[in-house]
């Protein structure tokens, strides 16, 4: 083989590599996702969001309190969350724009978006569970806040950054204070960003089970209170597919289902937003 | 602007809240760690710090409680998981940016994206159901019969292949970090100047050759982070882990043996601790994670930090 002929076929084997390897990513997305949506369709029902968990091995029975309880703790960790991150965004890019603090904080909450999230369980633990005396609800949701704070705050400052320093000189210009500035053109200009940095991290936190496992724990019954242990679609995913009965599992699917597809839709939407906004 | 913000008192007002609300990051941390500190004191005071390090005992019975085990297994899932991730990840990051027609970068760069959305317990009950019977049957018993005869690598292919076992919960492993992985090189390789590339072209190099000797040495320092980050996420994976691992506290050399990781072990005896120097232990454990993966996050950062300073000059 000549010299030409060897870097030829060189060049040739690495690429086919690299192609296989791209082609094996989209094989397991579709391999999960295939397997998630054959299971579940075959185990969703009216039942499942209508009746509330049949005695372990009876069959039938559903999921109502799971999927309700799962809208309280994110509800109420979108509550407490999204304020705090774009309040908290909003003070790294404006108020201490160019600042060493802002920089540090920065860093410091990109790291947060990657500690484990059940170290945060653990502590929301101890800070929220301990006193109490029992699992409650409320705990869930702040761990769910905790980790909800970093994505909100990063993706926020990174959007207002993205606001032109002009568009505030012209308001100033007109005699503006700086909050109103942020507040009726800033918040304005960087809207469609901060709304898809918050539908991220709906998406990001709706799937945490580690968190929940020793904070919101786990409820059998219905139950609106969330000052006790409430239910999650994650934690019952985990108990279910863990547990002994054929219609655990079942059910485990179909609530995997649900669950992948509200998070692919609200990340496909946030993408979308994006891309129309920023094109 | 400073002036401006000293003038208003709702001003002065909004800046305190908002700058109340980014601190809350630096209290979170500042307080995790506190937190932890003091809930595993009980443990800390009987087991010392280094003894608990070293120690393989892990017995609720006797009271006596040692990390080792749950340091071995999640060091060697997150490290054998980065081995199958890394050469695909980068495989699939070159195939994005240099080999794929414009017309499917953006739409395979969303599917892989998409693979990092799915919710980690999605994958650890995929790999209980799906995975860990097609390990068990196919793919295990075939590696012990290439592998199992062979001095030095039998004994990583020893015992009976189970499915719930250290390999498994690596591959599933691999498969969530894949995507993380992916997309950081790709953006590292996207910063790679295109006069640079087509002053290699021009000197008669194949698409390789560019790949192999400008894209991939320019844009080290950001493949570099990224696969630190990605080990970084690993370290504190729980649910991918949790459902095909099997929670056994030893140290094995097969890795068709089961195993525990930190996350695995308070995942599963975290809520059911009923002895105060047991839940003290564990929460032992979740400082020992916790920094061990803030150390690992901050290296990474680090490194894409430089990276970028280096580009954007």
């Amino acid at each position: 083989m000549t010299r030409e002929q060897f870097r030829k076929a060189e060049g040739f084997a690495a690429l086919a590599l690299s192609t296989l390897a791209a082609l094996g990513g989209l094989f397991w997305l579709v391999f999960i996702l295939g397997d998630v949506l054959v299971h579940g369709l075959k185990a969703l029902s009216p039942t499942l969001f209508l009746n509330d968990p049949a005695p372990p091995g009876v069959e039938g029975g559903g999921l109502r309190n799971a999927f309700v309880g799962q809208l309280l703790i994110t509800t109420g960790a979108t509550l407490i969350g999204v304020p705090v991150g774009v309040l908290g965004g909003t003070f790294l890019a404006e108020y201490a724009r160019g600042k060493s603090i802002s920089h540090i904080i920065s860093v410091l909450a990109d790291i947060m978006v990657s500690v484990p999230s059940i170290v945060i369980g653990t502590f929301i633990y101890a800070v929220l569970v301990k006193p109490v005396g029992h699992f409650n609800g409320w705990a869930g949701a702040v761990a769910l806040a905790v980790i909800m704070i970093p994505v909100v705050l990063r993706t926020t400052e990174d959007m207002l950054s993205l606001v032109p320093w002009t568009l505030r000189e012209a308001a100033f210009a007109l005699g503006a204070p700086y909050y109103k500035v942020i507040t009726q053109v800033v918040y304005r200009g960087a809207a469609t960003g901060i709304l898809t940095g918050i539908l991220l991290s709906i998406a990001r936190v709706a799937g945490e089970t580690a968190p929940l496992l020793f904070t919101s724990f786990n409820n059998s019954f219905f139950s609106l209170d969330m000052k006790q242990p409430v239910s999650s679609l994650t934690v019952t995913i985990f108990q279910y597919a863990m547990g002994p009965y054929d219609n655990w599992h079942a059910q485990a699917w179909a609530a995997a289902f649900v669950i992948t597809i509200f998070i692919l839709v609200l990340t496909i939407s946030g993408r979308l937003l994006i891309r129309w906004r920023y094109k | 602007m400073a002036r401006t913000a000293k003038r208003n008192p709702v001003d002065t007002f909004f800046s305190i809240i908002t700058g109340a609300a980014s601190f809350s990051v630096v209290v979170l941390i500042i307080g995790i760690l506190i937190v932890l500190i003091s809930e595993s004191s009980l443990s800390i005071g009987k087991f010392g710090i280094w003894r608990f390090l070293v120690s393989t005992d892990w017995d609720p019975v006797r009271e006596s409680f040692g990390a080792l085990t749950n340091i071995y297994g999640t060091v060697v899932t997150t490290m054998l998981s980065l081995v199958i991730a890394i050469p695909i990840a980068i495989g699939i990051a070159i195939f994005i940016t240099e080999i794929s027609p414009n017309f499917l970068k953006g739409p395979i760069g969303a599917a892989i994206e998409l693979l990092a959305a799915i919710p980690s317990i999605i994958y650890g009950m995929w790999g209980l159901f799906t995975l860990s019977p097609i390990m068990s049957r196919y793919i295990e018993p075939f590696l012990q019969k290439v592998f199992g005869g062979l001095p030095l690598m039998g004994i990583l292919f020893q015992g009976t292949p189970m499915g719930i076992d250290i390999l498994t919960a690596s591959v599933i492993l691999s498969i969530m970090i894949i995507p993380f992985t992916a997309s950081i090189s790709r953006d590292a390789f996207n910063l790679t100047p295109e006069v640079v590339k087509e002053s290699a072209y021009a000197l008669g190099a194949t698409k390789w050759e560019v790949v192999k000797n400008v894209v991939l040495p320019y844009s080290k320092l950001g493949v570099f982070g990224g696969i630190v980050l990605s080990l970084g996420r690993a370290l504190g994976e729980t649910m991918a882990v949790a459902f095909v691992l099997g929670n056994d506290h030893r140290i094995t050399t097969s890795l068709l043996d089961a195993a525990a990781t930190i996350t695995v072990t308070l995942a599963n005896e975290f809520a059911e601790a009923d002895k105060d120097i047991y839940l003290s232990s564990l929460f032992y454990l979740a400082l020992v994670l916790f920094v061990m993966s803030f150390v690992t996050l901050a290296i990474a950062k680090f490194f894409l930090l430089r990276a970028e300073k280096k580009y954007t000059r």
